[in-house]
């Protein structure tokens, strides 16, 4: 009986393999499951057996008749699926059709390059604990020359070409701020030490522009104030500050450098990034490449934040940013960054 | 600024180091060098070489192949064109990889199929002569093998090219004395004194008690500090010798006689400028330091006529002036190939007024350079020794003619500047550890005079570095870091407190605005510039000119004031970008300048939105966007029709740019602080646009100040169904669904959630039906049926009392 059972099984199985059509496998279901079908007839004889017999035979024929069942909702399945799948392919849509490939235009946006750079960068100095900070465009002359340790006659003016504006004899002279360090000073005032703080910013100098100088650029400006604040503490903070700006292993050297508003000041050079210090054309042969001026607060400049040399001190440090700009993204011509064009700015897609 | 390492080796030895490295311990010690520059190497590498044999290249008639001894191991042969070679002339041979005097390299080269290597030289070659035929004929007595540079007496010299801005708080660095100097402290090598007092004694013993034939006054108001004047007989006009035209030229300087050499070698040796006058020139025997009091013409020593101004230092005799004080003598005074008599002029000016002078008229020499930078007065006398002593070596019949004339201030009253430098202070501010014995040495190797008081030291400053550049404890400690070196200050991390820190809120509404901008109006950021010209504002008819925000040295006329407003610049933009692309939508997050007379400028943060399409107006999609940033910024602020009794504060509603229905205000805090509009097609056309352009206009200025409320409520899920009431209505076609929608402002069910457009219909051309969906809920039960009825029959009653009757 057990190989009756199974020898109905594969006829099923095989009999099933060949059907396509939803009725014809209903009617194999109940030809084989049904009342009358072949297993149940089968099955009818089991009160024949021996007790022992039917121990062994039921089971197995109880598993047989599960197994059917699942074959038939399977191929049922199956079958719809196919069908669906048919109506499917009907509807079938060209997906590569995508607004990727599409001449028209479609919805996509950028920031500006020199906003992308400028995030990241204050968010490397956030995460050091840098407040950000920024200040008027139109300046006056304390907060561009005076507070910063540049009176009146000091030649260090005819190094910064100011845009001045028309003001009235006797009236205070205005001009645009011709550097970031205007708000070293404002950010003195604001605070207590010890704090930190960037600024970054544009800043204009009345200056032929070329592909490599703007009369209109942006600069960063960072200050630290404390007690005790030392040369070494800043070598540090400018090493580990860069290379997370760089994403590389910065080496950097400083070296005398003359700046009405630090004292010592400096001018900090990297190992060039593009020979790594063998010499090319971009380091000049000399293996170091200028990257920023910075230096030790002038005591006269902490005086005019409100701040006691004598108990605080701190560094400073200047950073152009459209120069990082530039070179991460191989920018030829600095001109290009206010040019509205969208032929540039659409280079920076952000999706 | 050239410096010459030979002429630094009169005032102290250096190292035996190349020329590089000591080029880099003076970048990272004291100022930077831009360039070396080996001058001469070529006569020490071309040398003297004897002809062995003579063939004839085999496939040129007029060259030979030339065999020679130059002293090395083996003979060379090389390829010879010259028509005087001769077995046993000596001739300069200079070798592959020289660069010749004219500025050839020398290669390898193959001449007619002979690799050639090298050249025997022609006078000309050598830059020796103007032109010369066939190569040079050299004394036969000559050694083989000799370094022309012995043969013809010249010398090799190492010149650094010092960039200026890296002086320009240094005056006492723009002579070699003082160059020489800062070598010997970074070496740690002895400094020379030749001018030391003993020597000043003897020169001033030159003195005689003869009357001195040019007095000097120095009048009240001028510029000058000290003016020294010491007259001379006896002076031969003539070329200087080799060796100082040698110097003069390896920095730059061009020999003429041996008296402009001579100051010029002063100046260039102690980095005190001083003049000669031709002393028949001067009328009366006396000059007269003065500031003009008139426009004066003065003809300077390079033939330019300059227009002085009152105010301006000359020196002049009692008719007209002769030098243009501390700037350039002036043509007629000055020494001629016939002079005989002269007068030494040594004087210090103040720094500002020269530098005015010099900056107006445009002429910036080696001498107002020198004093734009606050020269010591108390050098003068030295400098006007030292040119004596060199004029006396070069012309030994020049003799001394009275004695030196001095008017200016009371150099002996000029203060001592002492500087106390705390040990502490200066171990804290390096953050290196430094023993007293250290510090002393670099100070006493600088000229500084240093006492130990205990906790600090007293220090002397020396008046040559007293001027300006030395006036605290901060300058002291950069000396000691710089020639420490500050690569030999280790890095260490700052012991920092603990403080939050974020960003503020105008920062962090920039960031999401910016965000916002590109994810969801799917725009591009542009920056345009804070600067434009009346032309761009004019052109797009913009009612504010910002006159009282015009730069007064603008670089041009089309960026000479502060925009009023972002819009001008961005319509611009916008206008470049339509005859490029199809359809685009950029935004601006920026500045405008408003003329304020309590703080004469007032900046506004603006942001901008630009959509622009081709053939369709996007005004309602900008308006949709307008309402989703500030909605999705949380900013206090909606969109609402134009109103008479609120006008809008940061655009002029008169303005012709303004389309006459796309048209909002944005209010924000109560304020008409934004507008969305589309520009006016006759704007449009005077941009030479075509198209159709919307822009969305907001000043955040008041708004970026506050942080944004999160008026987010949560209500529990209701625990019953609501449902919707539908109606229709008919109206007008031209009728806004907003004024249908306002209406039912006095429906009032507190039930009612909301009630929305569901639909939209034309009718025909004059009529248009308008679904109305109504919303209501409790939370308390289930609606009954008579309540929607009810309330139902209310909504359109209202409805139809506001004249839109149910469509039947």
């Amino acid at each position: 009986m057990l190989q009756k059972i199974d020898e109905i099984y594969t006829d099923f199985q095989k009999a099933l393999s060949q059907l396509k059509d939803q009725s014809e496998i209903l009617n194999l279901k109940s030809q084989y499951l049904g009342k009358k079908g072949q297993l149940s007839e089968v099955l009818k004889s089991l009160k024949d057996v021996t007790d022992e017999q039917r121990r062994e035979i039921g089971p197995h024929a109880n598993k047989v008749k599960q197994e059917m069942n699942e074959l038939v909702q399977q191929a049922l399945r199956n079958l719809e699926v196919e069908k669906i799948n048919e109506k499917l392919a009907a509807e079938r849509e060209d997906t590569t059709y995508l607004d990727s490939v599409k001449s028209e235009w479609t919805p996509t946006g950028g920031v500006h390059p020199r906003t992308l750079i400028q995030r990241e960068i204050e968010d490397i100095f956030l995460s050091m604990g840098f407040e950000v900070l920024d200040g008027p465009h139109v300046e006056d002359e304390f907060h561009n020359f005076e507070a910063l340790n540049i009176p009146g006659d000091h030649p260090a003016r005819d190094m910064q070409d100011t845009f001045w504006f028309d003001t009235k004899e006797g009236e205070k002279k205005h001009l645009l701020r011709t550097h970031t360090s205007t708000i070293q000073v404002r950010g003195m005032l604001e605070r207590k030490p010890p704090f930190r703080f960037i600024a970054p910013g544009t800043v204009f100098r009345c200056e032929r522009t070329d592909a490599s100088h703007e009369m209109c650029f942006t600069q960063l400006e960072g200050m630290m104030v404390g007690r005790d604040i030392s040369v070494s503490h800043l070598i540090y903070f400018m090493k580990t500050a860069l290379q997370e700006i760089f994403k590389k292993k910065i080496e950097v050297r400083l070296r005398p450098g003359f700046f009405p508003f630090v004292e010592p000041g400096f001018e900090l050079d990297i190992r060039c990034l593009i020979c790594q210090g063998k010499g090319c054309s971009v380091c000049k042969q000399t293996g170091w490449v200028e990257l920023l001026p910075c230096g030790m607060v002038h005591p006269n400049v902490l005086k005019a934040g409100g701040i006691d040399p004598e108990t605080h001190n701190g560094f400073a440090f200047g950073l152009g940013l459209d120069r990082l700009v530039m070179m991460r993204y191989g920018i030829d011509d600095i001109r290009h960054l206010q040019s509205g064009d969208l032929r540039f700015n659409s280079q920076f897609k952000t999706y | 600024m050239k410096i010459s390492l030979d002429w630094i080796k009169d005032f102290t030895q250096l190292p035996e180091k190349d020329a590089d490295s000591l080029a880099t311990r003076l970048t990272l010690g004291c100022c930077e060098v831009e360039d070396v520059e080996t001058q001469g190497l070529f006569w020490e590498q071309i040398k003297v070489a004897e002809i062995l044999e003579i063939e004839a290249h085999p496939e040129a008639d007029k060259l030979n192949l030339v065999t020679f001894d130059y002293g090395a191991k083996q003979t060379k042969k090389v390829v010879c064109g010259a028509s005087n070679v001769r077995k046993g002339l000596k001739t300069p041979y200079a070798p592959t990889g020289v660069l010749l005097p004219n500025g050839l390299f020398l290669e390898p080269k193959k001449i007619r199929g002979f690799l050639s290597e090298g050249m025997l030289c022609s006078q000309e070659e050598l830059c020796l002569a103007d032109s010369s035929e066939g190569i040079m004929e050299l004394d036969p007595s000559l050694e083989v093998g000799t370094a022309m540079k012995d043969v013809l007496n010249k010398n090799t010299d190492t010149v650094l090219d010092i960039d200026n801005k890296s002086l320009t708080h240094r005056p006492d660095l723009w002579g070699h004395y003082g160059m020489a100097r800062e070598f010997a402290a970074l070496y740690e090598m002895k400094l020379e004194k030749p001018f030391s007092p003993k020597w000043m004694q003897k020169m001033q013993s030159l003195q005689t008690d003869q009357a001195s034939p040019v007095k000097v006054s120095v009048e009240k108001d001028c510029a000058a500090l000290a003016y020294y004047g010491l007259s001379l007989d006896g002076v031969e006009v003539e070329s200087s010798p080799d060796w100082m035209q040698n110097r003069l030229r390896a920095v730059g300087l061009r020999p003429i006689n041996n008296i402009v050499d001579i100051s010029n070698y002063v100046m260039i040796e102690l980095g005190m400028p001083l003049h000669i006058f031709d002393r028949q020139e001067i009328k009366g025997g006396q000059v007269h330091i003065k500031a003009l009091s008139e426009n004066t013409s003065f003809q300077t020593l390079d033939e330019v006529e300059r227009e002085l101004l009152p105010g301006d230092t000359i020196i002049s005799d009692n008719e007209a002036p002769l030098v243009l004080a501390g700037i350039m003598g002036g043509l007629k005074s000055g020494v001629k190939d016939t002079t005989q008599e002269i007068f030494i002029e040594v004087a210090n000016w103040q720094a500002a007024p020269i530098r005015r002078t010099s900056t107006r008229i445009g002429l910036r020499t080696d001498s107002s350079q020198r004093y734009e930078k606050s020269l010591d007065s108390l050098l003068c006398e030295r400098t006007l020794w030292r040119t004596v002593e060199l004029i006396c070596e070069l012309c030994p019949k020049a003799k001394v003619i009275g004695k030196i004339e001095y008017d200016g201030e009371d150099l002996t009253k000029i203060p001592d500047l002492k500087l106390s430098l705390g040990k502490k202070k200066l171990q804290k501010v390096l953050g290196v550890e430094l023993s007293d014995l250290r510090v002393k040495a670099i100070f006493e190797s600088l000229d500084f005079g240093i006492e130990d008081k205990g906790e600090s030291f007293e220090i002397h400053v020396p008046s040559f570095r007293a001027t300006k550049d030395i006036e605290g404890q901060a300058d002291l400690i950069e000396e000691v870091g710089r020639v420490v070196g500050y690569d030999n200050i280790d890095p260490v991390s700052p012991a920092l407190d603990i403080s939050p820190v974020s960003l503020t809120n105008s920062q962090k509404l920039q960031r999401q605005t910016r965000d916002f901008m590109v994810y969801n109006a799917h725009a591009y950021e542009v920056m345009t510039y804070p600067m434009l010209g009346q032309k761009n504002l004019e052109k797009c008819s913009w009612p504010q000119m910002n006159d009282e925000l015009v730069l007064v040295n603008a670089l041009s006329r089309d960026q000479d004031r502060m925009r009023p407003s972002l819009l001008p610049s961005l319509l611009e933009a916008c206008a470049l970008n339509a005859k490029q692309r199809e359809r685009f939508h950029l935004f601006e997050w920026g500045r405008s300048y408003q003329p304020s007379s309590k703080s004469f400028c007032e900046e506004h943060t603006q942001v901008a939105l630009c959509m622009y399409h081709p053939e369709k107006s996007l005004f309602k999609e900008l308006a949709n966007t307008a309402e989703r940033y500030m909605r999705a910024l949380n900013l206090p602020g909606d969109i609402c029709e134009r109103n008479p009794k609120f006008k809008n504060q940061v655009i002029d509603e008169q303005w012709n740019g303004i389309h006459p229905y796309e048209f909002f205000n944005v209010r924000l805090m109560g304020k008409m602080q934004g507008a969305i509009f589309s520009i006016h097609p006759l704007v449009m056309r005077d941009l030479k646009m075509k198209g159709h352009l919307s822009v969305m206009f907001m000043d955040l200025t008041q708004v970026e100040m506050k942080a944004p409320k999160d008026k987010t409520k949560y209500r529990p899920l209701p625990k019953f169904p609501g449902s919707n009431f539908d109606c229709t209505i008919v109206t007008k076609k031209g009728e806004p669904v907003a004024k249908v929608l306002e209406s039912l402002k006095s429906f009032k069910e507190k039930e009612l959630q909301e009630v929305k457009v569901a639909d939209v219909f034309e009718l025909d051309k004059d009529l248009k039906s308008v679904t109305l969906r109504a919303s209501f809920l409790d939370p308390e039960k289930t609606l009954s049926g008579d309540f929607l009825t009810q309330a139902g029959d209310k909504m359109v009653a209202t409805l139809e009392k506001a004249g839109y009757p149910l469509k039947s």
